[in-house]
């Protein structure tokens, strides 16, 4: 397989509802990815797409829709979708274009229009049930993830607090991205655990917010890589696994299929040791507790430890694992396949040095960022080097 | 009871509210408030494109140069239904045509004004818009299109 490099990123605002389409929104990514890479529109060999459910935006064949505006027209191009892990899988999809030899350059653009849903994006949320066993029962899906919350507290003995903390580091640090849709530079743990409870124990500052957005990658072979940048990111490894959609049958507190997936990409990238060596990591933060299971599933702590290294600071922006240091899904926002450019898209600006007053110190040279979705089933996960 | 267990019925209840867009916001307003079609124009490529984009898809330049297209273009691809989007017959067959306008990219889709043994590819149209005061920014402000 040949190597494969990030050498341009984009995105637009995170916001509840932006005046631009759909189209229009990943064409103004794609723009901004494409001019960080130096190149032009003519350049690029292939184009992969990634957009959650058609539901979001009202649009049926969503990756056919987009294509226009994600520079998909005369070229080979193809959408992936794996609900939330789509925010990593489709920049997968794209390695996979270059690594094989098939495209040289290919242009990543992933897209979610999630305004365009009434009354309220849950609306289709909802239809990820099952429509036999669970529908009848009328669930919002935050009732899953408040179960799996609870398992996860109720398992390691985890306080609230403890939780609430990561919810208030992404917001603080989302800040300073320009593109943060609920920043919050005075939130306090207090504030979280006062806000209103949605399903116990889910309250509404544990939640990432629905959003509008794109973002867009370049990534290329190495010779086009070293030929147009100086701070090409190599993707080093890759993984993906999904586990059963009858999640009644696994054990909520640990998510054993990002392990799995994240293994896959440890091996290719031959990170012996995850813990000793990644230097910043991007994990999927839809959900305050999600960040910490993720953490754990990424086997950068013990199980259960996440929360301490939390309350330790070892996960701020200037600690030992700066973590989501973007500012998350929590603070930038969440337009589900979109958050690629606060993952894949931050991680490659992290080793590049482009974070701007985002970059942690001590340039970083081994990330990893990490997506999550479907039924609570799914993970991608990519390793980078700079 | 047989029959209770074999089904479940739902359904999927989301409305939408569609966000016309930055070409599609000023499109709209245009025919709207003066009766014209505006389309978008790439320097680059030479082309205009209607329906007006604010990129052109072949070299992806940022267009911001608004050209008006002439409201009478020619019938490129016709159709006639006989039955509606649920299936159910129609009182009157509808005659659909794709229809291109000199100098643009692309074309409009609409109803046309004639029977259907009346019309034929390459036919001269013009736009027909709803009257001043009555039209809401939608595409349903042109009523069909009538030949020339």
């Amino acid at each position: 397989m040949r190597r494969v490099a990030v050498i341009g990123a984009g995105m637009t605002l995170f916001r509840r509802r932006l005046l631009e389409t759909g189209k229009e929104m990943c064409y103004q990514a794609s723009q901004m990815a494409l001019a960080e890479a130096g190149i032009e529109l003519t350049d690029v060999d292939a184009v992969v797409t990634g957009s959650a459910p058609d539901a979001f935006d009202g649009v049926h064949m969503k990756g056919e829709y987009l294509s226009d505006g994600a520079g998909g027209v005369g070229r080979p191009y193809m959408r992936v979708f794996t609900g939330g892990g789509t925010g990593c899988f489709s920049a997968i999809a794209g390695w996979w274009h270059v690594a094989s030899g098939l495209a040289d350059i290919c242009l990543v653009v992933n897209e979610e229009k999630m305004s365009s849903c009434h009354p309220h994006p849950q609306t289709a949320f909802g239809h990820i049930w099952d429509p036999i066993l669970e529908r009848p029962l009328k669930p919002n899906l935050i009732w899953i993830f408040a179960m799996e919350m609870n398992r996860y507290m109720t398992a390691h003995n985890i306080k609230k607090e403890d939780i609430a903390r990561v919810a208030v580091k992404n917001k603080r640090n989302a800040v300073d991205h320009p593109c943060a849709q609920l920043a919050d530079p005075n939130i306090t743990v207090e504030d979280v655990l006062d806000s209103e409870v949605l399903a116990w124990p889910v309250q509404r500052l544990d939640i990432s917010p629905p959003s509008d957005g794109a973002s867009a990658l370049v990534l290329a072979s190495e010779d086009i890589a070293r030929r147009y940048s100086e701070t090409p990111v190599w993707i080093s490894g890759v993984g993906w696994c999904i586990d059963s959609t009858m999640w009644t049958n696994r054990d909520l507190y640990f998510p054993e299929y990002v392990a799995r997936a994240a293994k896959m990409a440890y091996g290719m990238a031959k990170v012996d040791d995850p813990r000793r060596d990644v230097d910043v990591v991007e994990p999927y933060d839809p959900f305050d507790y999600k960040e910490l299971h993720h953490l754990e599933g990424l086997l950068l702590c013990d199980k259960g430890e996440a929360p301490k290294l939390t309350r330790e600071g070892v996960t701020e922006r200037d600690g030992e694992l700066p973590t989501c240091p973007s500012g998350g899904l929590l603070g930038v926002g969440n337009p589900i396949a979109a958050t690629m450019g606060i993952k894949v898209g931050e991680i490659y600006w992290q080793l590049a040095g482009k974070a701007g007053k985002r970059q942690v110190p001590g340039s970083p040279q081994l990330g990893v960022c990490q997506a999550w979705g479907d039924l609570m089933q799914f993970s991608s996960v990519i390793v980078m080097r700079a | 009871m047989a029959d209770e267990v074999r089904r479940w019925r739902g359904d999927m209840e989301a409305y939408y509210i569609y966000t016309a867009g930055v070409a599609g916001d000023r499109f709209l307003r245009e025919i709207r408030d003066n009766g014209r079609l505006m389309g978008t124009y790439c320097p680059r490529c030479d082309v205009i494109y209607l329906p007006p984009r604010i990129y052109c898809e072949t070299c992806f330049s940022e267009l911001n140069e608004w050209e008006e297209v002439p409201n009478k273009g020619v019938i490129d691809a016709i159709t006639v239904a006989y039955v509606n989007d649920k299936g159910e017959r129609l009182p009157q067959p509808l005659v659909w045509a794709l229809v291109r306008f000199p100098g643009a990219r692309g074309g409009l889709v609409h109803f046309v004004s004639l029977p259907e043994e009346d019309v034929r590819e390459g036919m001269e149209v013009e736009v027909v818009y709803r009257r001043t005061g009555r039209r809401e920014a939608a595409i349903t402000d042109i009523l069909y299109f009538k030949p020339v």
